[in-house]
């Protein structure tokens, strides 16, 4: 290596040391996985809510389903997982009047999840795999509300 | 004219264990307590305590409790760092019917198995969980 190439290396090196570019491999483990197999034996029409919580423990989110005008509703519940890794890169930035970073997070993708839907009688409709992001409800503005003081806007 | 930067990049590495706890593990023996049918809600809030979360479900209602850990591990090395974080719950659902009356409960006991490791280690193989569920089970908790 050149001297000109080494002083170039060494210059690089000692700006990036300040944690000004840094670079990550990261790993997640978060909560127990629900595979297929787990479901196996679950028939939709047939198996009833106490048999799959016994089978697949207590989901991650339990959400209202399919209410009905006499206050009857069927349940939908929700497993999520992930166990993933992947490289992160980091890039910051600042002075006194500028300050900034830039990241990227390979480990940050789409976490998977199943989720098991049943009836009002609590009898398993249906079950699918995803991504949490797909079969959760889109999140919703919350509603405007109005007081005496104020109308609703 | 590398080594001394060399050197000092040796210097800078170092790693970092953290662990965090949120709420209580739930016990086993609690749960063993509750039978669907006859257990209410208020006996179940007089035993775990309040709730973390409550789910209307039509007439019916759910109930949430959990306990979670994490453990984290970090080896830094200069300009790449190696992280793994382990999380894993204690969470239990409890289902009551229009009389708060409890009907169904799902419970999932798994804090015990998280673990401090660096990303390429395999953890959670069948081996360690079940050493660690008995251990658990041993403790009486």
């Amino acid at each position: 290596m050149s001297r000109a190439a080494r002083s170039l290396s060494a210059a690089l090196l000692l700006a990036a040391l300040p944690a000004c570019v840094t670079g990550s491999y990261d790993r997640v483990h978060l909560q127990e996985p629900v595979r297929e197999a787990d479901l196996a034996g679950l028939a939709p029409g047939v198996a009833a809510f106490g048999d799959c919580l016994q089978r697949l423990g207590a989901p991650w989110r339990v959400l209202e389903y399919d209410v009905d005008q006499d206050g009857n509703s069927g349940a939908a519940l929700l497993w999520t997982w992930r166990d993933a890794s992947g490289w992160g890169i980091q890039a910051e930035y600042g002075d006194d009047t500028l300050s900034g970073s830039l990241s990227y997070d390979a480990v940050a993708a789409e976490q998977p999840a199943c989720v098991l839907w049943f009836d009002h009688r609590l009898v398993l409709q249906r079950w699918r795999f995803g991504t949490a992001g797909d079969l959760l409800p889109r999140r919703q503005r919350p509603a405007p509300f109005a007081d005496a003081a104020e109308p609703a806007r | 004219m590398l080594r001394p930067y060399l050197l000092l990049l040796a210097l800078l590495a170092g790693c970092a264990f953290g662990r965090q706890d949120v709420n209580e593990p739930i016990l086993a023996a609690d749960l063993r307590a509750f039978a669907p049918g006859k257990t209410s809600a208020a006996e179940v809030v007089a035993k775990l305590g309040a709730p973390t979360e409550v789910v209307q479900l039509g007439r019916r209602s759910a109930y949430r409790y959990d306990a979670t850990r994490t453990k984290s591990t970090i080896l830094f090395l200069g300009l790449v760092n190696f992280a793994n974080q382990d999380a894993r719950q204690d969470r239990v659902w409890l289902f009551f019917d229009d009389k708060d009356v409890l009907l169904h409960y799902g419970a999932t006991l798994s804090t015990h198995r998280t673990q401090y490791a660096l990303p390429w280690e395999d953890v959670h193989e069948a081996e360690d969980h079940a050493a660690r569920d008995a251990a658990r089970a041993e403790s009486g908790r």
